[in-house]
């Protein structure tokens, strides 16, 4: 009874709920983002690789773009390229392609050709003043650094100095060897602007511009 | 363990291994044609000459038998005329006329009849043909017959798989990513992607801008997560110098093709380009250049009053095929001393289902889950049909063959695993069903 009468009496216990002052909020914490890629490099899809084209062309019309790049044998039709770039084709029941393929690589690089000679021509050997240049909006004369990190932003995104510290030699070898292989020759475009035009060509089909 | 053991046993697995890999055969190659539009195997493997329950046999009513060297009329009803069935005593084999010239060459030739499709769309029905699978979420599921040749026996060659329109399909991670299929619309698109003009860059500086590449897609997959896709891209840019030399360009025009082999008809009236496939083909393999080759020869989708050219579709497809065999016949073999690729080339031949054997109401065809395939290897037993279809509703019977589950009909699965374990691969690596089928190797 008496354990009873004191359990009772511990429950009745009023319980008294002093107003406090508001506590400042707990510091914000920094919440950890993995940014560790979850998944394989892919192909860009084809469409986007062929506007990210039209756009380097000047932000021609397809149409334009194959006649303009059709002269000396640089390009064909569209036509041509579309399955081996990986589009659907419809006609034939051809799905997209998903994987790169040895075919898909030559097609890109003779696009690639295609649109840094051509550019080249535009730009430097018609001697374009920079603000109307298309891709090569640098002075071809000056430092190579500087050139290559114009074009390193234009079809990759960043700057030069981001990328692995071997490419920029790797390109600057590039650029002197074919600058020297043309050096005399009787050309449409002068030994270096040649070697632009290589070094345009080897961007627009590097794998980081493919890949995503 | 001591080291003598060990090494006893370690050698002994090296040996083994040697032994496996000296029994693939590395100097075969494979054409695959997809006959496109689902064909009337009443026309040809498994002829039907005489009104049987749901039969309605092609005749002089829905067939444009003027064009058909291999049709010889005979009596149906009334005015109308049917096909006589071609039925050679030399072999185990009964044709209709829709096989044209490859009549000649019966002796050589297995048919799988009574394919038993368990569907009548045509990319399920392409699929299932392909790869042994249907459809899963209107992808498919395995890669097809092909890839998985071209990753067991291709992937020292040049292009181990070209696919040009064929169905091809690469399917899994477990795969060799040089067994990627070069899927082109035409024979004439790969010799146009490999054109480079010599007006502003010559072969030297292309090789270095593809040697720079390599270069880059190695750093790349050195410092990746995910090493494989720059590593796949490195092989490809590594393989694109030889692909880009001035001869292989000119061997591959379509008008180097064209003049290469006059003997195949290019002009063909409902095949279109196809004949270019069997010439690419060909030239490919005699330069040693591929593995695998598959090519799709299409028209056969006649639901209408187009049933009337059926026959004759068949009969250029039959015939590109029969001139696509002899071409081999006088082909030499890049490697073996003497022989002809038709000794190591192997042939499949398969559409996406067959056709309804009544006639609709308007005078064609539709679709129907029953198909045949044609394989010409010196694997398989030639003169010879498998499988069976019912006499009445032309749908797949119990094919009288052994399978671990019962009687059943021939599947596609079956075939496909058959085509694998005939030159030494594990048909479990690639295929979930099928089962190889003994009776039908040679």
């Amino acid at each position: 009874m008496r354990v009873a009468i004191l359990l009772l009496a511990t429950a009745c216990t009023a319980q008294t709920l002093a107003p406090s002052a508001p506590q400042p909020l707990p510091a914000a914490q920094t919440a950890m983002i993995d940014t560790t890629p979850k998944a394989r490099r892919r192909m860009v899809p084809p469409e986007v690789y062929l506007r990210a084209y039209l756009t380097w062309f000047g932000g021609l019309v397809p149409l334009d773009v194959q006649n303009r790049a059709k002269p000396k044998g640089l390009f064909d039709a569209w036509d041509d390229y579309l399955a081996a770039l990986g589009l659907p084709d419809y006609k034939i029941d051809l799905p997209r392609q998903s994987q790169s393929n040895t075919l898909m690589l030559a097609t890109l690089g003779r696009l690639g050709e295609a649109l840094c000679v051509r550019a080249a021509e535009h730009d430097l050997h018609a001697k374009t003043p920079l603000d109307q240049r298309v891709v090569f909006a640098f002075d071809p004369a000056g430092d190579f650094a500087a050139g290559f990190d114009v074009l390193h932003r234009t079809f990759l995104g960043y700057p030069a100095r981001l990328a692995p510290p071997d490419r920029l030699a790797r390109f600057q070898a590039l650029f002197a060897s074919i600058a020297a292989r043309h050096a005399g020759a009787k050309q449409p475009l002068t030994a270096d602007e040649t070697a632009w035009a290589a070094v345009c060509t080897a961007l627009v089909q590097h794998p980081e511009a493919e890949l995503y | 363990m001591k080291r003598r053991t060990f090494l006893q046993v370690l050698g002994g697995t090296l040996a083994f291994h040697k032994h496996v890999f000296a029994a693939a055969p590395a100097d075969q190659f494979f054409i695959f044609i997809h006959a496109a539009g689902g064909w009337d195997v009443t026309l040809w493997a498994d002829p039907r000459n005489e009104k049987l329950g749901l039969v309605d046999p092609a005749s002089t009513e829905n067939t444009d038998i003027a064009p058909l060297t291999r049709w010889k009329s005979a009596k149906l009803d009334g005015d109308t005329d049917t096909f006589e069935i071609l039925a050679p005593s030399d072999v185990a084999l009964r044709f209709g006329p829709g096989i044209g010239d490859l009549y000649d060459l019966r002796h050589r030739l297995t048919v799988v009849n009574g394919l038993a499709m368990n569907t009548v769309s045509h990319p399920d029905g392409t699929s299932f043909s392909a790869t042994g699978r249907h459809l899963a979420g209107g992808h498919p599921p395995a890669s097809s017959i092909d890839v998985a040749i071209a990753n067991e026996l291709g992937t020292g060659q040049l292009l181990p798989d070209i696919a040009i329109g064929f169905p091809a399909a690469y399917v899994g991670d477990h795969l060799d990513r040089r067994a990627i299929p070069l899927r082109v619309a035409n024979a004439g698109t790969i010799a146009k992607s490999l054109a480079r003009s010599d007006a502003y860059f010559k072969a030297d500086d292309r090789a270095a801008i593809t040697a720079l590449l390599s270069d880059e897609a190695s750093s790349l997959a050195a410092r990746s997560t995910y090493p494989e896709t720059f590593e796949r891209v490195k092989s490809q840019e590594d393989s694109l110098p030889k692909l880009l030399g001035d001869e292989l360009k000119e061997a591959f025009t379509a008008k180097a093709l064209t003049a290469a082999y006059p003997q195949l008809d290019y002009k063909a009236k409902y095949i279109g380009q196809g004949a270019l496939g069997a010439a690419f083909a060909v030239e490919a393999m005699k330069r040693d250049l591929v593995r695998c080759v598959g090519f799709a020869l299409g028209g056969l989708d006649t639901h209408n009053q187009n049933y009337k050219q059926q026959a004759h579709t068949q009969q250029e497809i039959f015939g590109t095929v029969a001139t696509l065999v002899k071409l081999l016949d006088v082909t030499p073999h890049p490697s073996r001393r003497g022989a002809k690729l038709a000794d190591h080339t192997h042939i499949l031949v398969f559409s996406d289902f067959c056709r309804t054997p009544q006639i609709n109401l308007s005078g064609g065809r539709d679709h129907y889950p029953n198909n045949s395939a044609l394989v010409i290897s010196p694997r398989f037993k030639a003169g010879r049909a498998f499988g069976k279809t019912d006499r009445e509703q032309l749908l797949p019977a119990d094919s009288g063959l052994t399978f671990s589950d019962g009687p059943r009909p021939i599947s596609p699965p079956d075939l496909l695993a058959t085509f694998l374990h005939a030159f030494g691969i594990d048909p479990r690596i690639y295929l979930r069903d099928g089962e190889v089928v003994a009776e039908m190797l040679a």
